[in-house]
């Protein structure tokens, strides 16, 4: 049995290997990679996995966590890739930080900020006591320097459009910061879990050149989170220590070791051989995994959804008809239930079923293909003499294109394929290296028909960034879809503070997006942890890949 | 001889040039741009624009490369878009690895197929000669990665004998038996493909050697087989081979690559097929240079080396 398990398993290396060349690390990097903010949420319908943790919590031991990813710089106010995040989340804490359930919760602040009537003004209380790894207290003037640094003309991150409503900050004494905003701004909540910067290390620098600031942001970042860093050696590993005296609690393990690893392939045998603890596991490796019995799996869904997207700039899909009818054609419980293994759910709208905006009430295009073909003949579309559909002399063929070494989104397009052939519509199923596909598909080119993708979405489920018109030309709305109600409300959203209100107007916009179908969307995936059993008090965050490890412990 | 490697030194200048000129302008019609590799809904387009003025990406290719070639020659390889480091330490760091490898896969191949060759040469036609010469061709036909793949899954995963990747145990402190360890299932299957090609050139250098005059003379004095062999046959016929190793020196980035990534080896070949992958320009460039060097070089070394072991040829 064993044999014949490692010859899947190798049989599979082959042929993921035989891709390597042409393949690259596509597979999310189209999502936005902010693991920072969060969200204010009244609806926990994410089915968070806890695990059952045996025996009593025990200190001691070295966690090893599995990375392919390549940090950059541990300063959460300039990084933009996740293996620099899941560092800034372990040596750093922010004043909030969103829980498993993506609600906003207290962190290094007390409790939920105070807010003046008109929405403007915002008050945290910092916890007193609460000490940087070189012993200094975090005080109030510490997280005005952070923010800041934001509103700084001379900041270089890339943050700072998400703080344009914010006015000034300042420290009304030493534990009380007070935000105030030039407007309402609903998604504000969101941005107080960046990590909290030593003032008396970095109020020295100036910030033109604080990027580069290496001494810091690279050799030795301090901040007030539960791990200390100690070392990184480029590609091999990175190194951090228990902080004694974190003030949530000394963590449980001694170290924690992030081993890099060149790719998923590399990750999956170090997994077999025990050498990590824990990875991130892509859905393609679960069935190798599986058969691990010293490793469990957990899984979550992620906040996130995968989709076809119509290209509206092309004639063929400029009737909302077609675009339905095409739905339609597409059986997308049978994409889940293979392509998927089951690992995913049917998806009707471009928000997740974890937001606090989830709108169930929309209207849906379930499989159903005479209803296909009866819409697009309704729309003028007949069968040619090629058996193929035509309307005044244009033939119903397109190209749908997705990322090459992506094995998911290469059946998608397969299987796309064969379902729209059956109705009469010709497809080319065409894959691309993921640099250059970005480029063919992105301003200034869009020269796509169809594609197929996903968006990893924010924990603020404002709409604006992907379906305003605005964010046509020069923006994330590449299917160029216009439509005067949705930008609108986008453009109103984040004004609403009331979350009630706000879910009840952008309700509006999923139903308006549900009905137009500028996407097929496909479906809601679920996001797998693999980890050694001897790993317990893990929390399986939607977002965050590094939660609570504070809390993790380990039994060996 | 001094004139001669000067002229070739000097020579090597516009050949350089002629190759970064060419290496700049095939990246840069290379689909994929390195700021719109990582699209974050959260980013806006006016901080992504501010990126690209930076990065500088925003001036036509032609002054891109002359404010790259400007620098170059200051001896600044600039700093990588993705890794925002000076791309000099990204390279520093990781060419130890890459030598390490390099020499200890070399030297592996050498000690092996050397001997075979000559083997395979006195005894030619023989069942030996035939087995070296099946076994070379199937090493040369085998591809890395398969082989990689499958001495991984026997002896690091089936048999826990050796680690899945990496060049250190975690944790430890250096320890040159635990490098070793790490280097071994690397080194061989980087050595195979060159050692087949070697045992090929040793024995059919051998074999004209062998039938030549002077060894025909040699075996008529007297002298024993072995001496015949090893002093007055061998000396001569590995003449050729030694400049075939000035000419391996660029497989020293190019053969590493595959091998690198397979074992996680944290070399010159990974950080060129990440900076690839994602269109880090700087980093490309500066590997690319690098091993454009080590061509030019390997290639000087090589004549050099000929004229320096064979007395006959003078430049």
């Amino acid at each position: 049995m064993k044999t014949k398990k490692s010859l899947l398993v190798l049989l599979s290396m082959i042929f993921a290997l035989s891709l390597f060349l042409v393949a690259c690390g596509g597979e999310d990097t189209a999502t936005d990679t902010q693991d920072e903010s969060s969200t204010p949420s009244d609806n926990n319908d994410g089915d968070t996995t806890e695990e059952a943790t045996p025996g009593e919590p025990q200190y001691g031991g070295d966690l090893v966590l599995g990375t392919s990813g390549e940090p950059v710089i541990f300063n959460a106010n300039y990084h933009q890739d996740s293996a620099s995040a899941d560092i800034t989340d372990l040596v750093f804490a922010g004043l909030m930080q969103s829980n498993e359930n993506l609600e906003v919760v207290p962190n290094m602040a007390v409790d939920q900020p105070e807010i003046s009537e008109d929405g403007l003004e915002w008050t945290y209380t910092l916890r007193e006591g609460i000490l940087f790894h070189d012993g200094e207290e975090v005080t109030a003037e510490d997280v005005v320097f952070t923010y800041e640094i934001f509103l700084h003309e001379d900041y270089t991150g890339p943050r700072a459009g998400s703080f344009t409503a914010l006015e000034k900050v300042e420290a009304l004494n030493d534990y009380e910061i007070k935000f105030t905003l030039n407007e309402p701004d609903a998604r504000f909540a969101t941005l107080m879990s960046y990590g909290i910067l030593p003032y008396h290390i970095l109020g020295d620098i100036p910030i033109a050149d604080l990027e580069d600031y290496r001494e810091f942001n690279i050799e030795n970042p301090i901040g007030s989170g539960p791990f200390v860093f100690e070392s990184w050696t480029p590609g091999q590993n990175i190194k951090l220590t228990a902080f004694e005296d974190y003030f949530d609690g000394r963590p449980y393990v001694d170290t924690v070791t992030f081993r890099i690893a060149s790719d998923a392939n590399a990750l999956v045998l170090l997994l077999e051989t025990g050498d990590i603890d824990h990875m991130i596991a892509p859905t393609t490796e679960l069935a190798t995994i599986e058969t691990y019995d010293h490793v469990n799996l957990s899984n979550v869904l992620a906040l996130r959804y995968d989709y076809i997207g119509w290209n509206l700039d092309r004639p063929l899909f400029e009737d909302v008809r077609v675009r339905q009818a095409l739905t339609m054609a597409i059986d997308r419980q049978e994409i889940v239930e293979t392509v998927m293994e089951g690992n995913a759910e049917v998806a009707h709208a471009p928000v997740s079923p974890l937001s606090w905006a989830y709108n169930d009430n929309v209207p849906t295009f379930d499989y159903d293909p005479e209803g296909a073909v009866a819409l697009l003949e309704e729309a003028g579309w007949t069968p040619g003499d090629d058996g193929i559909l035509q309307k005044d002399g244009e033939r119903l063929s397109f190209t749908i294109l997705s990322n090459s070494g992506n094995v998911v989104r290469r059946d998608i397009g397969i299987i796309t394929q064969q379902y729209l052939g059956q109705i009469g519509v010709e497809v080319k199923a065409e894959q691309m290296e993921w640099g250059a596909f970005l480029d063919q598909i992105n301003p200034p080119n869009f020269d796509f028909d169809a594609i197929v993708m996903a968006w990893g979405l924010a924990l603020d489920p404002d709409p604006s960034a992907i379906w305003h018109s605005k964010e046509i030309e020069n923006g994330l709305n590449r299917s160029a879809y216009r439509n005067d109600r949705v930008d609108e409300i986008a453009d109103a959203n984040t004004k609403i503070l009331d979350q009630a209100e706000r879910a009840a107007a952008l309700a509006e916009v999923w139903e308006i997006l549900a009905e137009e179908q500028p996407y097929t969307y496909l479906f809601y995936p679920e996001q797998f942890v693999a980890m050694s059993k001897d790993v317990h008090g893990f929390t399986h965050h939607p977002r965050v890949d590094m939660y609570k490890v504070h809390e993790w412990w380990l039994d060996r | 001889m001094t004139t001669y490697i000067i002229r070739r030194l000097i020579m090597m200048i516009p050949i350089l040039f002629g190759i970064s000129v060419i290496s700049f302008a095939i990246m840069y019609a290379a689909p994929g741009k390195p700021t719109v590799m990582d699209l974050d809904p959260d980013i806006s387009v006016e901080a992504r624009e501010a990126q690209m003025e930076r990065l500088g990406l925003n001036d036509p290719p032609h002054i891109q490369y002359i404010n790259w070639m400007s620098n170059v020659v200051k001896g600044d390889f600039g700093t990588s878009f993705t890794k925002k480091q000076p791309v000099r330490d990204m390279i520093a760091d990781r060419l130890p690895n890459t030598l390490i490898l390099m020499i200890f896969s070399t030297i592996l191949a050498v000690i092996i197929a050397i001997p075979f060759g000559v083997l395979s040469a006195t005894k030619q036609y023989s069942k030996l000669d035939y087995g070296v010469t099946i076994t070379s061709f199937l090493g040369l036909a085998t591809p890395n990665f398969w082989l990689g793949l499958m001495l991984i899954m026997l002896f690091s995963v089936q048999l826990g004998w050796t680690p899945v990747g990496g060049v250190s145990t975690l944790g430890g402190e250096f320890n040159l038996l635990d490098r070793l360890h790490h280097l071994i299932l690397p080194a061989i299957v980087l050595a195979t493909a060159d050692m087949a090609g070697l045992t090929r050139y040793t024995r059919s250098s051998m074999l004209e050697v062998i039938n030549q005059d002077y060894i025909r003379t040699a075996r008529a004095k007297g002298f024993r087989e072995k001496t015949v062999i090893y002093k007055h046959g061998l000396r001569n016929a590995l003449i050729p081979i030694i400049t075939i190793f000035g000419l391996m020196l660029p497989t020293f980035i190019g053969g590493s690559v595959i091998v690198e990534q397979l074992f996680s080896w944290p070399g010159i070949g990974h950080l060129f097929i990440s900076a690839t992958f994602e269109r880090d320009y700087p980093v490309i460039m500066a590997i690319t240079m690098f091993g454009a060097v080590l061509t030019v070089i390997g290639n000087l070394i090589a004549d050099i080396l000929y004229a320096v072991l064979d007395p006959r040829i003078e430049y």
